[in-house]
């Protein structure tokens, strides 16, 4: 920097920032443009009857009471609360412990590390007709499995088929689907803490679970709680791993979606719906930060 | 670790990462299994199709399907009638072949590849703009722009569905298959810009700016540098976003299902695939193929960047 002179450098700082937002300008703009905007638009619209062939008429917080008051809101918010809280505590531990067990040498790990990311980089949409046959009633190996094999049922039963069962197996599928990416996260962690603290636990005579527990656990707190964050964030708003596997289970996205966009087709409810869970999860972000993450 | 681990320990360990194998792959398998066997055969547990079927496959790929649905009289007919032009024959033909076609595949699949493949190089070509800008750049309200990127991740689909909904069918984007395809597009392109744009700035950061520095001391303007040294430099990583953004891409449902409703040849992939398994045609060996047909490209893809992608990852770029 120093063989520049003071007044060229000058010009250079002015030409600098007017070329940093020039370059960002684009992406900005799109984000701007195409997800603000959209937001904003979106609480805009929870205020409104919308039609859309006849324009909005304004209705003030009628949506917004209307889809409050309806009993299928709150059972739908209480199958995405059974849904996120066991899909997070799943997925969580499932990738912790493909995590601990990946960070140990074995034979074929390369490979082994490769397979275990499948689920997560195939599409939803191949999957779930896999996870639909198995879980067949006529012709899916659970049935087969339970009922001939080892008796535990007397008849084949739908298990995707009935609402109460296929939140379950919508939950099973999303542990199946998502915890590779835990996995990574934690695996890249733990390659990252130093031997020597293992062996400095050894000396003082430490069990495995006490090393797991005063070693281990403390490195990879912070980056358990944000995965679990993220994971929050995520299957809160889930929507295609849930509607392509089975329509039967109604989360909030899910209820949303049938709202705004089957049979008549309430936008303005459908709006409102996904401000309150916007709101829903912006609070829970808010104190998760504050009391687990502790910033 | 230091520790000898006794027999039984290590045939545990073995055992777990057996299960956690099979946990992963089993659906994989069983799909691949099924899209194999004959209807007579699905009910067997088995997963070695008792004897393989290919008609599936066949079928979706469009081999040796002319002449199936086309009755035997006609086929005769034709045969014994010389003086008919090629052009002629082609068209009884087509009335017979139209009938049969329950499930455009290689059309769906051409949709799925245009829309991914044009929407993943617009995102990141503004992508590298973007963050070439603020891994590199010095200027106020950087930092806000960095965390504004963050900040996107928080939204579910459907919070943006409805109004972009209503605003394409608004300004009359959603009545022409043109406009529908345009808006599908730009939309991909949103939904991939913010992963883009986090994973490259992380890959730029690594690239130590005294080397770009020289090229500008030698005279090179900043486009000339990210042209020629910061683009070169980290290809591999750009291809590694390229191919993540098609996979988010090549993956969406959501959108394409409240967009693409009224287009039936428009259809994607995963909007094909949903509205066979719903219509009248739906046979586990034809849709487990299509599944299978779908999920291949994706994880050749992946093996390929695999190792990129996973660093990235772990970086913090990622979408769902």
């Amino acid at each position: 920097m120093s063989t520049f002179l003071p007044a060229s450098s000058l010009t250079r700082e002015k030409r600098e920032v007017m070329l940093g937002w020039g370059l960002v300008f684009p992406a900005v703009f799109i984000i701007l443009a195409l997800i603000l905007y959209p937001i904003v638009y979106n609480i805009y619209l929870s205020f409104f009857d919308v039609n859309l062939h006849r324009g909005n008429t304004f209705v003030g917080l009628e949506n917004h009471r209307t889809v409050v008051t309806d009993p299928t809101f709150w059972r739908s918010l209480g199958t995405t609360v059974v849904y996120v809280v066991f899909t997070t505590v799943g997925t969580t531990l499932v990738g912790l412990v493909v995590a601990l067990v990946m960070n140990q040498k074995f034979p074929l790990r390369g490979l082994v590390r490769s397979l275990v990311l499948f689920p997560y980089v195939a599409p939803v949409i191949s999957v779930v007709f896999a996870w639909q046959f198995i879980f067949d009633p006529v012709n899916g190996i659970v049935m087969d499995v339970l009922v001939e094999r080892l008796g535990i049922l007397n008849t084949r039963v739908n298990l995707i088929g009935s609402p109460s069962s296929a939140v379950w197996i919508a939950i099973v599928f999303s542990i199946w689907k998502n915890f590779p990416f835990t996995y990574l996260m934690l695996l890249s962690r733990l390659q990252g803490i130093d031997k020597n603290l293992y062996e400095a636990a050894e000396v003082d005579g430490a069990s495995g679970w006490e090393k797991f527990r005063y070693v281990t656990f403390p490195e990879i707190y912070f980056v358990t709680s944000s995965i679990i964050l993220l994971r929050v964030i995520w299957n809160f708003n889930k929507f295609d791993e849930i509607y392509l596997l089975t329509t039967n289970v109604r989360v909030l996205s899910v209820y949303t979606y049938f709202k705004a966009f089957v049979g008549t087709m309430e936008m303005g409810q459908g709006s409102a719906l996904a401000l309150i869970q916007f709101i829903l999860l912006i609070g829970f972000i808010l104190f998760y930060v504050k009391k687990v993450l502790k910033w | 670790m230091v520790k000898k681990r006794s027999f039984l320990r290590s045939a545990g360990f073995f055992l777990l990462v057996v299960l956690i194998v099979l946990f992963c792959i089993f659906p994989f398998i069983q799909m691949l299994s099924t899209s194999f066997k004959y209807q007579w055969d699905w009910g067997n547990p088995s997963l070695i199709p008792t004897q393989i079927n290919t008609d599936a496959y066949k079928e979706l790929l469009n081999i040796g399907q002319d002449l199936k649905n086309v009755p035997e009289s006609i086929i005769e007919l034709l045969e014994n009638t010389p003086d008919m032009t090629r052009a002629q024959k082609d068209q009884i033909l087509d009335k017979y072949r139209s009938s049969g076609d329950v499930f455009p595949f290689p059309r769906y699949f051409m949709n799925s590849l245009i829309l991914s493949g044009v929407a993943a190089l617009m995102s990141v070509i503004i992508a590298i703009l973007g963050a070439y800008s603020f891994s590199r750049l010095r200027y106020p309200g950087r930092a806000t722009v960095q965390r504004g990127v963050l900040f996107v991740y928080m939204f579910g689909g459907i919070l943006l569905l409805i109004p972009l909904y209503k605003v394409c069918v608004g300004i009359g984007l959603l009545s022409t298959r043109g406009g529908t395809f345009t808006a599908l597009l730009i939309i991909y392109m949103v939904q991939t810009l913010p992963v883009s744009l986090y994973m490259l700035g992380n890959f730029f950061r690594t690239i130590p700016f005294s080397i770009e520095e020289a090229a500008m001391i030698e005279g090179s303007s900043r486009f000339g540098t990210i042209w020629r040294i910061i683009i070169p430099l980290s290809l591999s990583s750009i291809v590694t976003v390229y191919i993540y953004s098609f996979m988010i891409a090549w993956n969406e449902y959501l959108f394409a299902s409240v967009f693409l409703k009224g287009f039936k040849n428009l259809y994607t992939l995963p909007m094909g695939l949903r509205a066979l398994f719903v219509s009248k045609n739906a046979v586990w060996d034809r849709i487990m193929a299509a599944s299978v047909l779908t999920a291949v490209p994706v994880i050749a893809l992946f093996m390929g960047i695999q190792k990129n992608l996973v660093g990235g990852m772990s970086e913090g770029g990622v979408k769902e």
